[in-house]
């Protein structure tokens, strides 16, 4: 149903410890939002795409699938930055006069807006990178270890295991409807999308209250405690992580004055 | 300026229509703030969250079973912004759920629902992200949820009927969202002869043409939902303490 969560459980690094994935795309991503440098981002997209189809194993067709996925906020939220108007004439304004408006961009506009679109994706390659590598209850694993407060954890890990149930509900109840003629007008999509809403909040409501019951009968004291995957922490992987991210630092700071056009 | 400001409107308003349309509420993408505003917001989200979770906690202490309801009021929420909003233009947009689950489980429990389902989108759905979690956690579940519930709460003391207050509370709070999500890329990039203001404006009109109908589809619908929950699920509401009245669409 969510592909991306199909993957986290099914790849090549599945079995190294989650502590490694998650410092290698905190680490990358950090370097990548405080990178001075285009050059050094697109170094940084460049290694975690990568390390994710290469190494995590993700076919690249489904990898570029997903990298389109930010494209339209990408897209709406660079030309908002790039392009600018003024009622006047203005030489400072590359670009072409529309209803008496200049439209254009300006150079230093210019420059914001091709950084931005390199650092968007440099840190959006390294939570790709995380995300199609190590299973939601895995990082919640962690988050629990680097003590998140008890509630947010319990509250996360039941509602990860809910969300899957309520999307088969929501899909039965759909299949249901069109197969009854459901959403075959506007109205009757407002209507049916309402049915189909508060139908799948009354069920939510009732598998709450199923929960507390199975729970409590298995002696449910506040707390929900699981056992979990044992996993090693590597030094040799440690060492890698640390390497590929040093020259990434290196290459970002080195190409630091490049970028006066 | 407003010569001006109709031009930007016209311009904007013609590229937006040419971008692909899905239109998700509206999250900024993973990366797209600087790092210095990316810790602001995540540290003016912080308070929010602090409270939200003392609330919690205090209410499970009563009840242990508030938890689990909590709980699969996340993953409704969660499901509810994976829906699909029927539109008459073709382009298909995605509620938020912020009004529907703020006027059900209030806006101190919505800012930490908000944050989970923030990061499940994030993670599972590739839609927003980590490093601009606190950014859209603070439009979409702190401003949001308080804006919606005002309103809830203000039409229901001045008297007006059930769905208008259950509209007014649904597509302003998406409006709020949408606007506290432009102030915040507009205080990221302000323009360069314009500052703030100008940039405030660009932001806003470009993301109007998906906010806008989805803020309206999502009035509705929720109007709809609110509807039937009072016919339907009265038990549940008065265990939630919402008042129960016929509400017509």
């Amino acid at each position: 149903m969510i592909h991306i969560d199909q993957y986290a459980y099914a790849n090549r690094l599945r079995a190294v410890h989650p502590g490694e994935k998650l410092a290698f795309a905190a680490i990358t991503a950090g370097i990548c939002l405080a990178s001075p440098s285009l050059i050094g981002q697109l170094a940084i997209l460049m290694t975690m795409a990568a390390a994710t189809v290469a190494i995590v194993g993700i076919p690249w067709r489904f990898y570029l699938k997903l990298m389109l996925v930010p494209a339209a906020f990408l897209l709406a939220g660079i030309v908002t930055v790039a392009v600018s108007f003024s009622s006047q004439p203005d030489p400072g304004l590359h670009g072409i006069d529309l209803w008496g408006f200049a439209v254009g961009i300006r150079d230093r506009d210019f420059v914001v807006a091709s950084s931005l679109v390199a650092r968007s994706l440099g840190t959006v390659s390294c939570l790709y990178f995380l995300s199609l590598s190590t299973p939601m209850v895995e990082i919640i694993g962690v988050l629990k270890r680097c003590r998140v407060p008890a509630v947010l954890v319990e509250l996360m890990t039941i509602i990860y295991r809910f969300i899957f149930v309520l999307m088969e509900t929501t899909r039965q109840i759909h299949t249901a409807q069109v197969s009854r003629l459901g959403y075959h007008s506007l109205s009757a999509s407002y209507r049916d999308l309402g049915q189909l809403t508060s139908c799948l909040f009354h069920r939510s409501m009732l598998k709450s209250q199923m929960l507390f019951v199975t729970l409590s009968s298995r002696c449910y004291s506040g707390e929900i405690r699981v056992l979990e995957p044992r996993r090693r922490l590597s030094l040799r992987r440690g060492l890698l992580i640390g390497g590929i991210d040093a020259v990434l630092l290196a290459v970002a700071l080195a190409t630091r004055g490049w970028q006066r056009w | 300026m407003s010569r001006k400001l109709l031009g930007a409107l016209g311009w904007f308003g013609l590229v937006a229509l040419l971008s692909p349309g899905q239109a998700y509420a509206m999250h900024i993408m993973e990366g797209f703030l600087p790092a210095p505003h990316a810790i602001l917001w995540a540290i003016v989200t912080l308070p929010f969250l602090v409270a939200g979770l003392r609330s919690i906690q205090n209410t499970v202490k009563e009840a242990p079973h508030l938890k689990m309801l909590l709980g699969l009021a996340g993953a409704f929420v969660f499901v509810l912004s994976a829906l699909k909003l029927p539109s008459v233009t073709g382009s298909c947009s995605h509620p938020t759920g912020v009004g529907l689950g703020t006027i059900l489980f209030r806006p101190a429990a919505m800012s930490v629902l908000g944050i989970i389902v923030l990061f499940f989108q994030a993670v599972l759905l590739a839609h927003g992200g980590l490093t601009t979690l606190g950014a859209n956690t603070f439009s979409m579940a702190v401003v949001g949820p308080f804006v919606s519930y005002g309103l809830y709460k203000g039409s229901c003391r001045l008297g007006a009927p059930l769905a208008v207050a259950v509209f007014l509370a649904a597509a302003l709070g998406d409006l709020a969202t949408y606007v506290t999500t432009s102030a915040q890329l507009a205080l990221a990039f302000p323009a360069q002869t314009g500052g703030f203001w100008e940039s405030f404006v660009k932001f806003n009109a470009i993301f109007a043409v998906t906010q806008v109908p989805l803020a309206i589809g999502e009035g509705l619908l929720t109007v709809v939902v609110f509807n039937l929950l009072s016919v339907y699920s009265r038990g549940e509401l008065r265990d939630l303490s919402i008042p129960v009245r016929e509400v017509r669409a």
